[in-house]
């Protein structure tokens, strides 16, 4: 391919109209990615919404410098930006803008400043920066960009195939800075939009302008741990929201920073951004009546939007319920221990039920999870044998339909929960999970509460015992031992997975440990260990 | 009048059998950075999956072109006078796209009908395989096109992957997003509902994942085809076959390896069947 060193003011142009186009492919995916109430309803839309008037702009400017081109995208961007993600789009052009100042065409070096202007303008224009959206990524992109030229590239399309796929990265590590992303399980909006912009324009400048037409972009997908369950995340929360409020003011000698610090105890999610001629306004506010009074005093007022968050957030809900699969069948878990509820959580659990050996839940208890989930068909898995008939009371006293399916250790649970199967109804969902219990030898490691002699062991208090699906097999000096010993019980040869529930008083290392004597033995298990962080069993160990 | 069969590499249609049944197979691009490959033409199912695991570069894949369509049907317009092309679900590639506007560039003689299968793997196959048979036993154009509309809705196709990683990252996970996420690791069982990837289940276990895709064969009563297809584990999909072989007679039994380009997105070891069910009357 050939080199592109300098990219002119035309091509500046083209780049981004062709990176409107493919960002107007997505805007709905982008749109679906909202997570309420991280700011606007519809970010996909507001961003090429704020492009297109970028562009109708950049086509009018007189002046085909590159320069010239970017001041016109940077103007259109901030008269036409729509919500709090098209806001900081007109910032990261007006940033470019800066940076190509007086430049007929430009080079890496040069993109390297404008994005670097384009990260302090963005993060400036805000009154609260958070990490983890469109911020963070245009900081991840500009510091790509920049490490490349540091290392003397001087290939546009290579320094910026780099900065797209930093961009790209960014986006996906956005839910591990953003709780309310992760625990939808998505991607920053505002920051997958950016991605696509930038994506848009590279693909333009490596010639596929052609494939653009017949191709989409892709929505990133975050691959962390969910860590609440999305019918939690979807819950009705009874705290108004207010009204996104944005508009424009035309006047002159304005001082955005100034206006700023005025309305920035009005609301949440404040940007402030624009010159002395133009300020643009957006916020969350419980009043926005007041604000727009005060601004009229200030100048003329334009584009006045006003929308109420609450009936986004009911849109929001809405939408999350076509994301969630398509059964109607929801299931909860009885559990002890953060690490194993969230497990639990991570595969699908509607709910989790605290509880377990020596703590079992109330028939009301579980009743109560039952009827916190929206569905009307609710499978039961009680993980003790203790707790089978508590849960199996539950149906007397609700209208829902209910399943138990009789799992009495932790791991037949998790193997229950696993074959829950997507297509299937409701009674045949129950079948299946009660026909994958037996796919699964449980171990459980704890200390004998007296001295006994059960199944010819010779048992002292306090000593470490194995139980192998329920059964006193094996004691021993320590942990590892004992676990050793119940292990020599079963068939490991057939085996392909061991998992290691570790409890909330064993230390990692001897975990660890455990985990490294079993792969030295057998070669071909695959050994998870996992932190379950139960009281009571030093190890909870499934073989399957 | 002579009719020619057209469907794209995704259908996982062997060379030998496409020979035999005299189906036109259209590549679709597989690229490693700025390598561009022919599925199946100029990259070897092993050269890839072996690629996909040790390159840095993450492979993509690319529709084949209009062009690409509009060479195949004025190439056929040689010995032909009508052509339909079968594609892989739109909802997954723009090949279809690609073919639909070769149709509308191409001038010569023949009547093309383009039709968008929603499958993809030998759930398109098998569909391409039973029409390009009845074909053969003298179907016309009309009655192809019908028995494909037919058949769509019979073919299904259950795969059994590694990972969700690759199809994560590839953005073509459909509804299986909600398998994501997980704190323990699991092998995805998904099959294609309505055109898009859709989840089944999970299991832990190779074992338990091809002791499901034999059960849910065996849930089926009326097999026409059924089809098994592996992209590094031959040893397992001939395992599988000699099992499979018990519902269904052998020779009914198409084996064949997945496309590169499906590789591409759901990561090496994966292993799948189709069921084309029998037509009813």
């Amino acid at each position: 391919m050939s080199q592109t060193k300098t990219v002119a003011g035309q091509d500046l142009r083209e780049m981004f109209s062709a990176a409107t186009s493919w960002l107007e492919k997505s805007a709905a995916d982008i749109d679906a990615l909202n997570v309420f109430p991280v700011p606007d309803g519809d970010t996909g839309t507001n961003m090429m919404l704020t492009m297109r008037s970028t562009m109708e702009e950049a086509y009018r400017a007189p002046d085909h410098s590159a320069s010239g081109i970017a001041h016109a995208m940077a103007r259109g961007a901030l008269m036409g930006a729509r919500g709090n993600s098209g806001v900081i789009l007109s910032q990261i052009l007006r940033g470019l803008a800066q940076g190509l100042e007086g430049k007929e065409s430009f080079t890496t070096t040069d993109l390297v400043n404008a994005l670097q202007q384009s990260v302090d303008y963005a993060y400036k224009g805000l009154s609260n920066p958070v990490e983890g959206t469109m911020l963070t990524v245009i900081k991840d992109a500009a510091r790509a960009a920049q490490a490349q030229v540091a290392d003397g590239n001087d290939d546009f399309t290579e320094v910026l195939e780099a900065t797209v796929n930093a961009a790209g990265d960014s986006v996906a590590n956005t839910p591990s800075l953003l709780k309310v992303l992760k625990d939808a399980g998505v991607v920053d909006a505002g920051g997958q939009g950016l991605h696509t912009i930038l994506d848009g324009a590279l693909r333009y400048l490596k010639g596929e302008a052609e494939l653009m037409r017949l191709r989409k972009p892709q929505i990133i997908v975050s691959e962390l741990p969910h860590t609440t369950p999305l019918a939690q995340v979807a819950g009705v929360e009874e705290v108004p929201f207010g009204y996104c409020t944005e508009f424009m003011l035309k006047g002159e000698k304005f001082k955005p920073d100034m206006i700023k610090k005025r309305l920035e105890k009005k609301g949440e999610s404040l940007i402030v951004v624009g010159d002395e001629a133009i300020v643009r306004i957006h916020i969350h506010t419980l009043d926005p009546g007041s604000i727009i009074h005060w601004a009229t005093k200030l100048g003329t007022v334009h584009q006045v939007s006003i929308r109420n968050m609450d009936e986004q957030h009911q849109d929001y809900l809405e939408m999350q319920k076509d994301r969630m699969p398509t059964t109607d069948t929801a299931v909860i878990v009885v559990a002890a221990g953060e690490g194993i509820s969230d497990v639990f959580v991570s595969l699908g659990a509607a709910a989790i039920v605290p509880g377990g050996q020596t703590m079992n839940p109330s028939t009301k208890d579980i009743l109560q999870a039952v009827e916190s989930t929206f569905s009307d068909k609710v499978i039961i898995l009680p993980n003790n044998k203790n707790i089978v008939l508590s849960a199996e009371q539950v149906q007397s006293l609700t209208e829902k339909k209910i399943k138990v399916v009789p799992s009495v250790t932790i791991p037949q649970g998790v193997a229950a929960l696993l074959a829950f199967d997507y297509e299937a109804d409701f009674i045949t969902n129950a079948d299946i999970m009660e026909k994958a219990l037996p796919s699964v030898r449980s171990i459980e490691i704890t200390r004998a509460i007296r001295s006994t002699k059960i199944n010819g062991l010779k048992i002292k208090r306090k000593q470490p015992i194995g139980l192998l699906d329920g059964d006193l097999v094996a004691v021993g000096d320590n942990n590892i031992n004992v676990v050793a010993k119940v292990l020599e019980k079963i068939n490991l040869n057939k085996a392909e997975v061991v998992t290691i529930y570790y409890g909330e008083e064993t230390e990692a290392a001897e975990a660890e440990q455990i985990a490294a004597n079993i792969t030295e033995q057998h070669s071909q298990l695959q050994v998870e260990v996992i932190r379950g962080g139960q009281p009571h069993y030093g190890y909870i160990i499934s073989v399957e | 009048m002579t009719l020619k069969i057209v469907t794209d590499s995704l259908s996982d249609i062997t060379s030998d059998i496409a020979d035999e049944l005299g189906i036109t197979v259209v590549p679709v691009y597989v690229r490693f950075g700025e390598e561009v490959y022919r599925d199946r033409v100029e990259i070897t199912t092993e050269e890839f999956y072996r690629r996909l695991v040790s390159d840095a570069t993450f492979p993509s894949t690319t529709q084949p072109t209009p062009n690409d369509f509009l060479e195949v049907y004025e190439k056929l317009s040689k010995e032909a006078d009508e052509i339909l092309v079968i594609n892989l679900s739109s909802k997954l590639s723009g090949t279809y796209q690609s073919a639909l506007q070769a149709q509308n560039t191409y001038q010569g003689k023949c009547r093309i009908e383009v039709i968008d299968s929603q499958l993809v793997i030998m759930g398109l196959g098998l569909v391409v395989i039973a029409v390009a048979k009845a074909v053969q036993a003298g179907a016309s154009m009309d009655e192809a096109a019908e028995l494909v509309r037919r058949a769509i809705p019979m073919s299904h196709s259950v795969m059994l992957l590694d990972t969700l990683k690759y199809l994560a990252k590839g953005g073509r996970i459909g509804k299986a997003t909600n398998l994501l996420g997980s704190l323990l690791s699991f092998k995805p069982i998904l099959t294609l509902k309505d055109g898009e990837v859709s989840p089944l289940t999970r299991v832990r276990s190779r074992i338990a994942g091809t002791d499901y895709l034999y059960n849910s064969v065996a849930g089926f009563s009326n097999i026409e085809l059924l089809a098994v297809e592996h992209a590094t584990t031959p040893d397992e999909a001939d395992e599988l076959i000699e099992r499979l072989s018990s519902l269904c007679p052998r020779e009914k039994i198409y084996r064949s390896n997945v496309s590169p380009v499906i590789g591409a997105y759901v990561g090496p070891n994966v292993i799948s069947i189709t069921v084309l069910e029998a037509l009813k009357g």
